[in-house]
């Protein structure tokens, strides 16, 4: 059986020693109208036994998005109602409005960004308007290869922080919305972007790209939460001469792409930084780019000090299908095959679920979770065994899972109390095509593209796994592959989504639909948890509108 | 930004000028047949784009577009482009802030780099995608009226506002079916699976023939939605019904199976000629 990392989750958990001195804190300076302190390190690192709030993108820095709240449950879920909504601030800006935001919740306020890149903080009572932040941004920004979305912020201390889509970070006044500092990133005008909500480990804000479907050569950057000013940058293609380099030829390397663009985890035992890593570039003609392809498609652990890399593992080498990595990396403790370990837990783009020892990145399992038709298996190093035949082709080659992946960005959920690992699946094939491609800085360098199966030959599914296995506990089928995600409850309830609009909660036990609300609008984000005075809410946006759930 | 679109579009009249001997090859070869250019496309770049433009819109479709539309432009996460008529692009100089710009609140976004002339390129590439090439009618339009209203056809079928909403309305049907596709459609109407787009579900299978069994008895029709929950039908009297689906008994979806009757053997082939010349004309109201 597994082992519980926590156990014994109470509504209020207040005999956690941190959590209690956080909570008298905000008790004894919330009467005197002192200045906000929205998120302390110290809270962050308690951010997953804390129910009130819900601190960073992922509830908690095992990146667990498991609520430890009871209060909604199989017993009382039907009972679930709409509490408060609130429609995102309209914009002139063509090509934006898709919401794919995570919001957060540190005490009596929500802080929630909106397309393309801007911040609003909300009253968590009555979901008012307190401040709305709209960096100016240009018309004619680049994003190549994703739509104009961002999908959360991060808090330290009474600073809230916003990576915009014209490659900028932004620290506001967590009050007023003030700009307390901002700083150019990278240039847009080659591609690179931000879409991601940063995550802040002691004083550094962590930020990653998004850029290698223009050919950018992606990175991992670390800033002072204070000044702004950059503490370290970590490529994910290695130069000539560096550990990795060999598993490129010639020029390569510098259109090698590796994106970083999802939020990674932290471990504050063992002092180590979790990021993934995207495609190579060109995405689908891998004849430009012989090789693995390092760090492309794998997870990389870093000193959060220096940045530096302590150890990887790539899941695809030479990815030709566009099958980033980019997906959220869960630490999780508990037994395989009779011995207690350490892991990462990550239900891969590429139809596999992997589970990566997080202390020195030693392969430990793979299975498949999804349908997919390129491997005959991973052996007993990690690596794919590749099926002949499965390459993208000028007539075109048919391949599950499509190149959105098998799942994508959007966020799986993990039971420590029950070692479930939730995923919302997408079941689609693809037909993949190679053709030609030309490195010119700041246009799409792609080398192919991809015909996926029409609507009714594709469906998707939320998955429940043992954790420790990767065998399959229950599905419920979805219509259509979902771009949204899940989070489990202390209560026994996984809270999913799907494109028709529907925002659901399902029994955690047997995937039984317990409850829904039409939403009336697609739904791209996860939901979340926090509580209001000692009320449960869940949250969720679909469309232009957040709704936020409860029973009273 | 639109004004700077015009004062650029403008300046393609010079390349247009230069371009018009391939141009009239490019039509005589059959190349680009563009359905009757409305006003303001006699004046678009695409009315006299050459093979060698569309070929070069093509590649750059690929790179651009492909993602999402599908490499046929069949479509896929984004809608199926080979249509004549296009929701957000009505006229030529829409199509081309479309690409351009994107369209706010979709996940279509502007196109990033390419220049006036390669926008331009694009969209006579969609353009072709939905463009039906000219054909010869079979028949007498006039006397296909008198075909359309001796069959029944209303009985399902809108057209210029009359008749009951069944099958698909027929008011424009001839700007996006030719004569072979209509005249399968009358003869055949299994043989083929018409496809729809919608930002929600993607691309699906429209007017798909689907059965249930509930505790009440058994429904026949077709196919108006469908969720993770529910299923909408519009069955033969027009009547709409929805459906839990976690209450049927059975729930089939007939791939292959229209509901629409087959008229190879009750039409005579002169009838057949006309009643398809008439839905060739059919081009929506003025």
């Amino acid at each position: 059986m597994n082992k519980p990392a926590h156990t014994d989750r109470l509504f209020f958990l207040i005999h956690h020693p941190t959590l209690l001195r956080i909570l008298l804190l905000s008790a004894l300076t919330a009467g005197a109208g002192t200045a906000l302190a929205a998120a302390s390190f110290e809270a962050l690192l308690a951010d997953e036994a804390n129910g009130a709030d819900w601190l960073s993108y992922s509830g908690g820095y095992r990146s667990e998005r498991f609520s430890p709240l009871t209060q909604i449950n199989p017993a009382t879920v039907a009972d679930l109602k709409v509490i408060w909504a609130y429609q995102m601030q309209p914009t002139d800006m063509p090509g934006a409005g898709l919401q794919e935001t995570t919001p957060l919740v540190a005490g009596e306020v929500m802080y929630l960004s909106e397309s393309p890149s801007s911040v609003t903080a909300l009253d968590v009572h009555s979901g008012r308007l307190l401040w709305h932040f709209a960096p100016d941004i240009s018309e004619e920004v680049l994003h190549i290869g994703f739509p104009k979305v961002n999908r959360g912020v991060a808090l330290l201390n009474d600073t809230v922080f916003i990576a915009t889509l014209d490659a900028r970070l932004f620290a506001l006044d967590a009050g007023t919305g003030a700009v307390r500092w901002q700083t150019s990133v990278a240039d847009n005008a080659v591609g690179f972007s931000l879409t991601l909500a940063p995550l802040v480990v002691k004083n550094l804000v962590i930020i990653g790209m998004s850029g290698a479907e223009a050919g950018v050569r992606a990175f991992i950057d670390a800033y002072d939460a204070e000044t702004g000013k950059r503490v370290w940058r970590t490529y994910t293609v290695p130069a000539p001469g560096e550990p990795g380099s060999e598993s490129w030829q010639g020029d390569s390397w510098q259109t090698g792409g590796g994106s970083t663009w999802l939020t990674g985890s932290y471990d504050p035992d063992l002092d180590l930084l979790y990021w993934t890593t995207g495609n190579p570039a060109p995405d689908w003609n891998g004849d430009l780019r012989p090789g693995d392809n390092l760090f492309t498609c794998s997870l990389l652990a870093l000193d959060p000090a220096t940045g530096r890399l302590r150890w990887h593992f790539q899941y695809t080498p030479h990815d030709t299908h566009d099958w980033d990595a980019n997906q959220i990396p869960v630490l999780i403790d508990g037994n395989v095959e009779g011995r207690a370990r350490k892991l990462v837990a990550l239900a891969n783009r590429n139809a596999f679920y992997y589970l990566v020892d997080r202390e020195n990145g030693e392969f430990v399992h793979a299975s498949p979770y999804s349908r997919q038709t390129w491997a005959a298996g991973i052996d007993d190093t990690g690596r794919p065994i590749l099926l002949p035949d499965k390459e993208p082709s000028e007539e075109g080659t048919l391949v599950w899972p499509s190149l959105q992946g098998a799942t994508n960005w959007f966020s799986p959920s993990y039971n420590p109390d029950t070692g479930q690992f939730f995923v919302a699946n997408r079941r689609m094939g693809a037909v993949y095509y190679k053709a030609d491609a030309e490195y010119e800085p700041g246009t799409p360098f792609l080398g192919g593209g991809e015909q996926a199966l029409s609507g009714d030959e594709a469906a998707g599914a939320i998955v429940a796994l043992n954790a420790f296995n990767g065998e399959q506990q229950w599905e419920f089928v979805l219509q259509s592959p979902p771009w949204s995600g899940v989070m489990a409850t202390a209560g026994g309830l996984v809270f999913g989504s799907s494109n028709e609009g529907y925002f659901f909660a399902l029994n955690a036990a047997s995937g039984e639909p317990l409850w829904r609300f039409n939403t009336g609008a697609h739904i791209r984000t996860n939901p979340m948890g926090f509580a209001v005075d000692g009320n449960q809410r869940v949250a969720i946006t679909g469309g232009q509108t957040l709704f936020v759930f409860g029973l009273q | 930004m639109p004004s700077d679109c015009r004062s650029r579009y403008r300046r393609n009249f010079l390349l247009q000028a230069l371009l018009l001997p391939l141009t009239l090859l490019a039509c005589a070869a059959g190349v680009s047949n563009q359905p009757e250019p409305a006003a303001a496309a006699a004046a678009s770049p695409i009315a006299t784009m050459s093979s060698v433009d569309l070929g070069n819109g093509q590649r750059l479709f690929r790179v651009h577009c492909a993602r999402c539309h599908g490499m046929q432009g069949n479509g896929g996460e984004g809608p199926s482009l080979r249509r004549a008529q296009l929701k957000h692009a009505s006229d030529d100089e829409s199509l081309f802030t479309v690409i351009n710009e994107g369209i706010r609140g979709t996940g279509m976004p502007g196109t990033w780099a390419p220049n006036d002339d390669e926008l331009w390129q694009i969209a006579g590439y969609v353009r072709s995608l939905g463009a039906l090439p000219k054909q010869a009618m079979p028949g007498d339009p006039g006397a296909g009226a008198l075909v359309y209203a001796r069959s029944g056809c209303a009985t399902c079928h809108i057209s210029n506002g009359q008749g009951r909403g069944v099958g698909p309305e027929l008011t424009e049907v001839g700007l996006r079916r030719n004569a072979e596709y209509l005249r399968r459609s009358l003869t055949n109407p299994d043989a083929d699976a018409p496809m729809s787009s919608n930002q929600i579900t993607g691309h699906i299978n429209a007017f798909l023939t689907v059965r249930v069994v509930a505790a009440d008895g058994e429904y026949e029709g077709l196919r108006i939605a469908e969720d993770d929950f529910s299923v909408q039908m519009r069955d033969i009297s027009g009547a709409i019904r929805s459906f839990d689906k976690s209450k049927l008994l059975r729930y089939e979806k007939a791939f292959g199976h229209s509901l629409m009757p087959g008229y190879e053997t009750t039409l005579s082939t002169t009838d057949a000629d006309d009643l398809v010349s008439y839905l060739m004309n059919l081009k929506g109201t003025q």
